[in-house]
């Protein structure tokens, strides 16, 4: 690895200024919280930081707050903490699973939820040094390659697969993002922070060089809904999901008031499913319904050339997580 | 088969404290006053020529000691390449034409090595490395064996890219008996199919590392090796000194697996930066370095014919083999399974293959989790086909004399199947109807059997004793996992009449212990087992002579026995049972039951013999489900390399097997003792598959049976 020097910051704006001063004084700087991939990352030189800030010791970064049945999470908290804790597990099940299923128990404790929102693809081309899209380049070498990992949906001119487990979770429960950066706080919902490569190739989120994701929200309205995070997985632990879906209900009786369902493991985003919702919404979830939402899950997906598996792989896991979160 | 006092009864290994605490010294954990870290430079490239290496910037670099390129040190590797893939043959490495050096031009896998530098820290090696100018002519390349065969493939070598035999001449592997032409054109059925095994890797927990230091001309290397003996006479060669002038020191090792039993490149490397740097260097690869820099298992692509008779005899085998052995043949490259089968007419071919990808060799039992899992996958097709139950199938051809010529010693082959079939409750689990379950998730039945080689020959031991009673054995063994350290104490205490307390073994060491035949083949426990038995035998007449030594006195045995099987073929048998769980909706495998037969002889410790097993079914598991070194087909990249991306099974993934040992004592080897460590993954990819097939009702015939090809083939 490229050899760096570490900055702890004590708060949000004193981290931004931290990567700004750096930024002009022509040093690449990264933020670290967990570590658990970024180091990974700097050892194998796909990013070669001058400066890490080092974001543990933030104030409250890993606080829990609720209010009015909305909950605000510090993006410093765990992922095995978040999976544990008493208001998420009960009143966000989706989340909290989501959190419970990312790799291993080591990164688990390590790992934090903002890190794993953030994460940087797992795509092998980008994990093994190749000019591609996502390393400064400019093709995807997937695409003709071996992309049977790779998406179904969203793809173009990248290819990559969003890596997260929470992130499906967080936009199926309509979380907000707050974020810190140079010009001050600004809040963004989930369909804005995750961004498609064809709008950006070379991140998958909006979060600028100099921006520190401080908290996440989730509503009041989503609080003690129906929810199941489905990771399909190819061995039974530390791998990411190869199809995951996040699916919400809230239920009046047995009748699906509202629905979402959003997809991992398929897109370069956490890939929501407005269709599939709407065949939810307003009906008693049936088998059969599961059966068609599960089919209607695939309208517009596009196989590469490796990869025509997940779309059965994906009717399947959209099936059976509906069902799941009925109950 | 009389019980006998300590062999046979299990016993915890003897630094089983030392490991689980952190108290064993590994390679690694050794440090040396002025010690220096190597980092190695691999090539970027499948296949170039280096035009020239110019390491004048890295040498400027403050900390650097030593670089070396294959301009400074042609030096040969004799172990990393081999005509005819014979390890331990000086004579055939002498005359091999197709030499593997240290650092070789051109270079012909991605992570070849290009350079090595010695630094005062590994962080100024790395950016040494960084800092050194390569200018390749890129070459063709080309990844598959069957590719590589084809006309207009790339040369990797003048000669052409069929891997040369003993003789360096471009030949297959072939054995033939009767006219199985002759029987395809008269026999009522004739099958054919097309199999294919994955590169699969090592991956043990320990990446490769090093530490050399010369005291004067004489070299001590700090080696994970699982033959220190070989390892010594493989650096003395290669080096052109005595092979006293070398020492081999292995106390602890993170698994062998079938790569260790030579000396390896990064050993070599590693003492001639020491000479050259003049202080002890030590050098570790990352876990990337140690999957593309060391070796896997030969990928293989299996073509089969089959005749048999209306009765389901078995009149004809045909196998057309292709192995890819990456750019070097460091072993065989031979696709084992013929031999299971009683059968008139035999023709078989295969042929070593030179490949640009990472090289391949020996990994737990080389040749035969490969050809097991193509000819028992054909064969329970072939079973199904003629309406047999496959067990009946397998028990009324399977061979019961060696190439149907040579007795074995004891033959337990039926009683095997047999036992494993009522302890898994064949006939209750076993789908007459493959994929006639209801419903999205299916259960299937397979199983596999196999015999295995258990040979006798050359090692040596030492056994001495003091006035106090107290015994000491003197073993070449390191443990690369299979417990032999234990094992060896115990053979030495029951031979003794002694507790195991009272002896003291020392192992791992070339100045302290005498010649091992090294932990390979699954043999130390009947070879270097045996040699203690000698030892003792010895040791005892010499008490019964002089009486218990008095005062400083010591009473010292030494036995190099290399005893002979005349007339008699000497094998382990055993079979797999296992009941798979197919989720057909979401193209995913779960090991429902698993039940392992073994005839290994007599047992030496029940408690680690059984955890052979289950290691030995795991890795089959990642063999069957999950490894494949996957490459980039246009850049000839590898990109799967590591613990992540190769999927290797985690202790989740690890199947609850049931295992079973048939003992007995053929009166051969230490106490009837006979291999056991490779036999157990040589059985599971095949049962695994022919399982899934009971499953599912489709047959799925290329390795790894991943998520895409369940699903692909149930599309």
């Amino acid at each position: 690895m490229k050899t760096f020097t570490n900055s702890n910051a004590r708060d949000p704006q004193q981290a931004v200024k931290l990567a700004r001063d750096a930024h002009a004084a022509g040093k690449a700087a990264s933020f670290v919280a967990g570590g658990s991939d970024l180091l990974a990352l700097v050892k194998e030189r796909i990013i070669q930081p001058d400066v890490l800030i080092n974001l543990r010791g933030l104030q409250n970064a890993s606080e829990v707050t609720s209010s009015g049945g909305a909950v605000t999470i510090g993006a410093g908290i765990s992922l095995d903490a978040l999976s544990r804790h008493e208001t998420i597990r009960t009143q966000f099940p989706a989340l909290a699973e989501a959190a419970g299923s990312v790799a291993t128990p080591q990164i688990r404790n390590v790992g934090t939820l903002g890190g794993n929102v953030a994460q940087r693809p797992w795509c092998w081309y980008y994990r093994n040094g190749f000019p591609c899209y996502k390393n400064g380049g400019n093709q995807c070498f997937s695409f003709a390659g071996e992309n049977q990992f790779h998406a179904i949906f969203g793809g173009g001119p990248s290819y990559i697969v969003h890596p997260s487990d929470t992130a499906p979770a967080l936009m199926a429960l309509d979380a907000t993002f707050r974020i810190v950066g140079p010009f001050g706080e600004r809040t963004v919902s989930a369909k804005d922070f995750f961004v498609l490569p064809r709008q950006n190739a070379a991140q998958e989120n909006v979060l600028g060089a100099d921006d520190v994701l401080v908290s996440i929200q989730l509503p009041a309205a989503m609080a003690g809904a129906r929810g199941r995070y489905h990771k399909v997985l190819d061995r039974e632990a530390w791998t990411h999901a190869v199809v995951s879906a996040a699916v919400v209900l809230k239920m009046d009786g047995d009748v699906c008031r509202s629905a979402r369902v959003v997809l991992g493991g398929v897109a370069p985003i956490p890939w929501r499913l407005p269709e599939v919702e709407q065949l939810l919404a307003g009906q008693r979830i049936t088998d059969d319904l599961a059966v068609r939402a599960g089919a209607a899950s695939i309208a517009g997906a596009r196989a590469l050339s490796k990869n025509a598996y997940k779309l059965p792989l994906t009717k399947g896991v959209v099936r059976r997580a509906i069902l799941e979160a009925r109950g | 088969m009389p019980a006998l006092n300590t062999v046979g009864h299990s016993t915890p290994r003897i630094d089983a404290v030392e490991r689980v605490t952190g108290r064993a010294k590994y390679t690694n954990d050794v440090q040396l006053p002025g010690m220096l870290y190597a980092k190695v430079l691999r090539s970027p490239h499948p296949h170039a020529r280096i035009r020239s290496i110019d390491t004048t910037r890295a040498q400027a670099l403050p900390g650097v000691k030593a670089i070396l390129t294959h301009e400074t040190t042609p030096v040969v590797w004799g172990a990393g390449g081999i005509a005819g893939g014979q390890q331990y043959n000086d004579e055939v490495k002498k005359i091999t034409k197709h030499r593997r050096y240290a650092f070789n031009n051109p270079v012909r896998f991605v992570g070849e090595p290009v350079a090595a530098v010695a630094a005062e820290n590994r962080h100024i090696a790395e950016e040494a490395l960084r800092l050194i100018a390569v200018d390749y002519e890129i070459l063709p390349f080309v990844l598959e064996p069957e590719a590589a065969l084809e006309s207009d493939a790339p040369k990797i070598w003048p000669e052409g890219n069929i891997a040369v035999n003993n003789r360096n001449e471009p030949l297959p592997i072939t054995q033939k008996r009767g006219d199985a032409h002759a029987a395809f054109a008269t026999a009522p059925h004739v099958f054919e199919d097309r199999y294919s095994t994955s590169f699969v890797h090592n991956a043990q927990m320990e990446p490769r590392s090093a530490v050399a230091h010369w005291d004067g001309d004489k070299l001590t290397l700090y080696t994970p090796t699982g033959g220190i003996s070989n390892c010594q006479h493989d650096m003395a060669r290669d080096l052109g000194i005595a092979d006293e002038k070398v020492r081999v020191v292995c106390h602890y090792m993170g698994g062998n697996f079938g790569n260790k039993n030579q000396n390896q490149d990064g050993d070599l490397i590693t003492a001639m930066l020491a000479k050259a740097a003049g202080a002890p260097v030590k050098l570790e690869f990352s876990r990337k370095d140690d999957f593309i820099g060391m070796h896997g298992r030969w990928p293989t692509v299996q073509y089969y014919k089959v005749a048999v008779d209306n009765d389901g005899t078995l009149q004809a085998v045909q196998l057309r083999g292709y192995s890819g052995m990456g750019p070097y043949r460091k072993n065989s490259g031979a696709i084992g399974g013929i031999e299971l089968y009683r059968c008139p007419n035999v023709d078989h071919v295969v042929t070593p293959v030179y490949t640009n990808r990472t090289v391949s060799a020996n990994f737990r039992g080389p040749e035969f989790p490969q050809g097991f899992f193509g000819i028992q996958s054909m064969m329970d097709d072939v079973a199904y086909k003629l309406n047999m139950d496959p067990v009946e199938f397998g028990v009324k051809n399977m061979s019961r004399m060696f190439r149907d010529e040579v007795p074995f010693t004891n033959f337990t082959l039926e009683e095997c199947i047999r036992r494993g079939a009522e302890l898994f409750d064949w006939t209750q689990r076993w789908r007459p109807l493959p994929g006639a379950d209801a419903g999205p998730i299916k259960r299937g039945a397979g199983f596999t059997y196999m015999l295995f080689r258990s040979g006798l020959g050359m090692s040596s031991a030492v056994v001495q004793v003091d006035a106090n009673a107290k015994y000491t054995l003197f073993v070449g063994v390191t443990d690369v996992g299979a417990g032999a350290k234990t094992t060896m104490g115990l053979i030495a205490a029951e031979a003794l009449g002694v507790p195991l307390s009272q002896v003291t073994v020392v192992w791992g060491d070339t100045d302290r212990c005498p010649y091992s035949v090294g932990e390979s083949g699954s043999r130390t426990t009947i070879m270097t087992g045996y040699a203690v038995m000698e030892a003792v035998r010895d040791l005892k007449q010499q008490l019964a002579e002089k009486g218990m030594p008095t005062g400083s006195q010591t009473l010292v045995a030494k036995a190099s026995p290399n005893p002979r099987l005349e007339g008699k073929v000497r094998n382990a048998f055993g079979a797999h049972f296992v009941e798979v769980e197919v989720d057909t909706e979401l193209g995913h495998v779960r090991l429902t039951k698993y039940v392992a037969v073994h005839d290994s002889g007599r047992i030496m410790n029940p408690l680690t013999a059984t955890s052979q097993i289950l290691g030995a079914a795991t890795m089959g598991v990642g063999m069957a489900l999950h490894e494949n070194l996957v490459y980039d087909q246009k850049s000839g990249q590898p990109l799967s390399a590591g613990f992540y991306y190769d999927r290797i099974p985690t202790h989740l993934d690890a199947p609850t097997v049931e295992v079973s040992f048939v003992e007995n004592d053929d009166g051969y080897g230490a106490y009837g003792a006979k291999s056991i460590g490779e036999s157990g993954i040589i059985l599971s990819p095949g049962a695994i598959n022919n399982a899934i097939f009971n499953a599912i009702g489709k047959r799925l015939k290329d390795l790894p049976i991943t998520r895409d090809k369940v699903l692909g083939a149930l599309a």
